[in-house]
């Protein structure tokens, strides 16, 4: 085996002004052409980890450091970050802020210049690595027109332009659609069967982590285990104390008695084969049944569109002819691509958007009648990032913040605040400063301060993007006990887990039409039109529609299986 | 919403060396601040609307265009307060100062315009290359290219918090000019924490490419002078010393003006 590429020995960090180290005591090898994929739990270290990597951790963000860093002999601490680029690449989450071109062209141009290569070379390496990720046809279109993935993409290309031997991606795919997630993954695939190139991924979705080489789990800034993807993945119990995603096939078997655990659809279905077991048709249909009395129940309609069109220009329609009924007590989840309408349609929920013709009518009345304002007490808007909307300097100022524009009495503000943080579980948290907490404190914090308002429809811009494992889940039971208390709820989302798990019925968008919607199980038993919006269901979901079925999660599944021994 | 100001169209403007730009932009300057008098201006005036239609450009100004409303009206008055002419209108104007404010208002219209046409029609990178190849350091003339990129991404951001706020029953259209003040707080905090949040990773970003790695940089863009950029220039420059002859032989003052 030939030396390591990337060395890190006995690795401490912290940042300037924080008590905690951020890394504490991290020693780790990847070798050359490997794909390493790094998870673990929000605020665990693992940016902070690939910071290291490029020097940017020490030369950027300030702080002490202990330990040592070596890529190819070269140790970070004695060479600025510009000077690292050459042989680390990084590609960060957010695919905005890393782009500063005007033309895709030049992006790519910008690394190899800064390194003085030649003009001809130059223009070879952009061919070469705008055709790689497949942004060819987009060579002179300005990178701020283009969708999120191919962004994302042209990030990558910028980077492998400077034909780095390490390539380091700190969740690149957490802020993009299934189909751009797809698209970049496909990338990374081809990308770690090159030998000369060893890749390391910070990766929050488990699915993904499979076409890795060897996996590293880490938490509170130390390495939990570090293995062979297949050992690490069929450690479901691991993974659900760290708050990683544990895949829902292995969960399925291990509930099921089963020691050596398949990861994939595929090895699902043949592991289950191997079996004597038995799907019960009587024990689903209950199941069936009871969904539908339940839904049955819900008969009031709160929001009524018909066909609904929006125009933002002259030329394309965001909507297309919308028509839906959401009624009081649903909990509905609007899916699609990017670009797909969901968030038009979503904001005209509560009057941000008017309809450029159709109608749509809350509690009956037309929303141009009654204004953002007025439409505000009944329909909450939480937004995607609760960066957007935080500005007090307490929590309790924050969540008072909709009550008082209202002109409530103080008294009567605190009661509602009180209720609202209770709601989120940030009782005890008034005096705190919001932009303190971490990124899932905020964002209950603005699911409070829309609370506050008391809404009686909730409508939720992707409330789990961001958030790991753990925290998706913390999220959404708290939508869900605010649904059994009577709110209604409508999110919008890219996880399909979450939507299997927590959605009664699902709208699935494209071009901005709806496409198909239903139950969730009778939503995710159509895999075709899914795909057709670029949608594909969870891997579960996948592998029990393998046997004609469709089980949400691996616990319903396991309750209807005959002929299993215990 | 598309924030970007560059407009990628293919006109005769666009297609100019930067250099020509940045050259006609800094005379066309010259020429607008040599007179008091609004009808010596036309001549610019004229030459800017010309590029302005030429380039397709005018569809920016509709992004500003109360800005230039509240700058215009503004201006119109306060040149009356800072001067004075002998030819009484009504209260403090004069009919020069009158005058003279209208040729100050066109100033700044003009100003605004020409900057405008310059970055509609020219790429940041040239922009770059182009302030480099006149003798401005890489860095300070990336930093000016930064900071132009920068409004695009901030007017996209504000544009995202206000409808934020306005969900949570922020009413920014009411109250008196205190209140109203007082009601962008909600805006602002948010827009500066995400300004630098975004120019935190920008840098970041900006670093792991190997900004200012090597001494020398090379430039994949390349700048050509063609015939066209020469007589532009050319064209520039006799109209500003044609100007300068005017406004040395007395044209273009107002009679009668006292500036404070």
């Amino acid at each position: 085996m030939s030396a390591p590429i990337v060395t890190i020995r006995d690795l401490h960090y912290r940042y300037r002004g924080q008590k905690e180290f951020a890394l504490a005591g991290i020693n780790l090898d990847l070798l050359r052409g490997e794909l390493l994929v790094v998870m673990g739990p929000s605020e665990a270290g693992k940016s902070t980890l690939a910071a290291t990597i490029n020097g940017l951790i020490p030369h950027f963000h300030k702080g002490k450091l202990i330990g040592e860093v070596t890529v190819l002999g070269r140790k970070t601490v004695e060479n600025t970050v510009a000077q690292m680029a050459e042989i680390v690449g990084m590609v960060f989450q957010d695919f905005e802020a890393q782009l500063f071109s005007t033309n895709v062209e030049l992006e790519v141009a910008f690394g190899p210049e800064n390194f003085a290569v030649e003009r001809e070379e130059i223009g070879r390496r952009i061919n070469k690595n705008l055709n790689y990720v497949g942004l060819d046809a987009y060579r002179n279109r300005v990178p701020s027109t283009l969708s999120g993935g191919q962004k994302q993409k042209l990030a990558i290309a910028s980077v492998l332009a400077l034909q780095p031997t390490v390539l380091v991606m700190d969740e690149p795919t957490t802020d993009l659609d299934p189909i751009s997630k797809m698209g970049i993954f496909e990338i990374t695939h081809r990308l770690c069967r090159r030998d000369d190139l060893t890749l390391m991924i910070i990766e929050h979705e488990t699915e993904e982590a499979l076409f890795a080489d060897r996996v590293a789990l880490i938490k509170d800034g130390k390495l939990v285990k570090v293995g062979p993807v297949k050992e690490i993945l069929s450690d479901v119990d691991l993974l659900e104390e760290l708050g990683v995603m544990p895949l829902g096939i292995p969960k399925f078997f291990k509930r099921m008695g089963v020691t050596k655990l398949p990861l994939t659809p595929d090895e699902g279905v043949q592991e289950f084969q191997k079996t004597r077991w038995k799907i019960s048709a009587p024990a689903y249909q209950k199941l069936v049944s009871k969904e539908q009395a339940e839904l049955a129940k819900l008969n009031q309609p709160l929001i009524q569109c018909r066909n609904l069109e929006h125009c933002y220009t002259k030329e394309v329609k965001a909507l297309n002819g919308v028509s839906l009924d959401i009624f009081d007590g649903d909990m509905v989840a609007i899916v699609g691509q990017n670009g797909s309408g969901k968030t038009t349609l979503a904001k005209h929920f509560n009057g941000l958007l008017l309809p450029t013709s159709g109608q749509i009518l809350v509690n009956g009345l037309p929303t141009q009648d009654q204004g953002v304002f007025k439409l505000g007490q009944k329909v909450g808007y939480v937004f995607q990032n609760p960066d957007h909307q935080i500005f007090s300097e307490t929590v309790y100022d924050e969540v008072a913040f909709s009550p008082r524009l209202r002109k409530l009495a103080e008294g009567e503000v605190k009661q509602l605040v009180k209720e609202a943080l209770e709601a989120v579980g940030l009782a005890g948290y008034e005096e705190q400063d919001p932009f303190a907490l971490t990124k899932s404190g905020r964002q209950r914090v603005a699911v409070a301060s829309v609370l506050s308002a008391k809404p009686k429809v909730l409508i939720l811009d992707e409330p789990t993007t961001g958030l790991d494992y753990a925290e998706q889940r913390s999220m959404m039971e708290l939508v869900r006990k605010l649904n059994q208390q009577g709110s209604t709820i409508i999110f919008v989302t890219h996880h399909m887990w979450v939507v299997a798990e927590y959605a009664r019925r699902v709208f699935v968008m494209k071009d901005g039409k709806i496409i198909l919607s239903g139950t969730t199980r009778d939503v995710f038993s159509h895999t075709a039109e899914l795909r057709d919006a670029s949608l594909r269901p969870p891997h579960f979901v996948e592998f029990s529609n393998h046997f004609g079925y469709t089980f949400l999660t691996p616990e319903e599944m396991s309750t209807c299986i005959e002929g299993a021994q215990d | 919403m598309d924030a970007e100001v560059y407009l990628d169209n293919k006109s005769f403007i666009h297609r100019l060396d930067p250099r020509t730009k940045i050259t006609t932009f800094l005379l066309t300057f010259v020429a607008i601040l040599l007179f008091e008098d609004p009808f010596w201006m036309l001549p610019v005036a004229f030459l800017i609307v010309l590029q302005l239609v030429v380039s397709r450009s005018l569809i920016n100004f509709r992004r500003i265009r109360y800005i230039l409303i509240v700058l215009m009206i503004s201006s119109l008055v306060l040149w009356n307060v800072f001067s004075r002419g002998v030819t009484p209108l009504f209260w403090i104007f004069t009919v020069e100062s009158f005058y003279f404010s209208i040729a100050r208002s066109l100033l700044m219209i003009l100003m605004i315009s020409a900057g405008m046409i310059l970055i509609s029609t020219t790429r940041n990178e040239e922009l770059v290359l182009g302030m480099i190849r006149m003798g401005m350091p890489y860095r300070v003339a990336f930093a000016i290219s930064t900071a132009l990129r920068l409004v695009p991404t901030i007017a996209a951001s504000i544009l995202t918090i206000s409808q934020a706020q306005r969900s949570r029953g922020l009413d920014l259209d009411s109250g008196n000019l205190i209140e109203r003040v007082r009601k962008f707080l909600p805006l602002l905090v948010p827009v500066f924490i995400s300004t630098i949040r975004n120019t935190n990773i920008f840098s970041m970003a900006l670093e792991s490419k190997g900004f200012g790695a090597r001494e020398k940089r090379t430039f994949f863009l390349k700048l050509e002078m063609r015939t066209a950029d020469y007589f532009v220039v050319a064209f520039a420059i006799v109209f500003v010393v044609a100007s300068l002859a005017f406004s040395a032989m007395g044209y273009g003052r107002i009679i009668g003006l006292t500036r404070f």
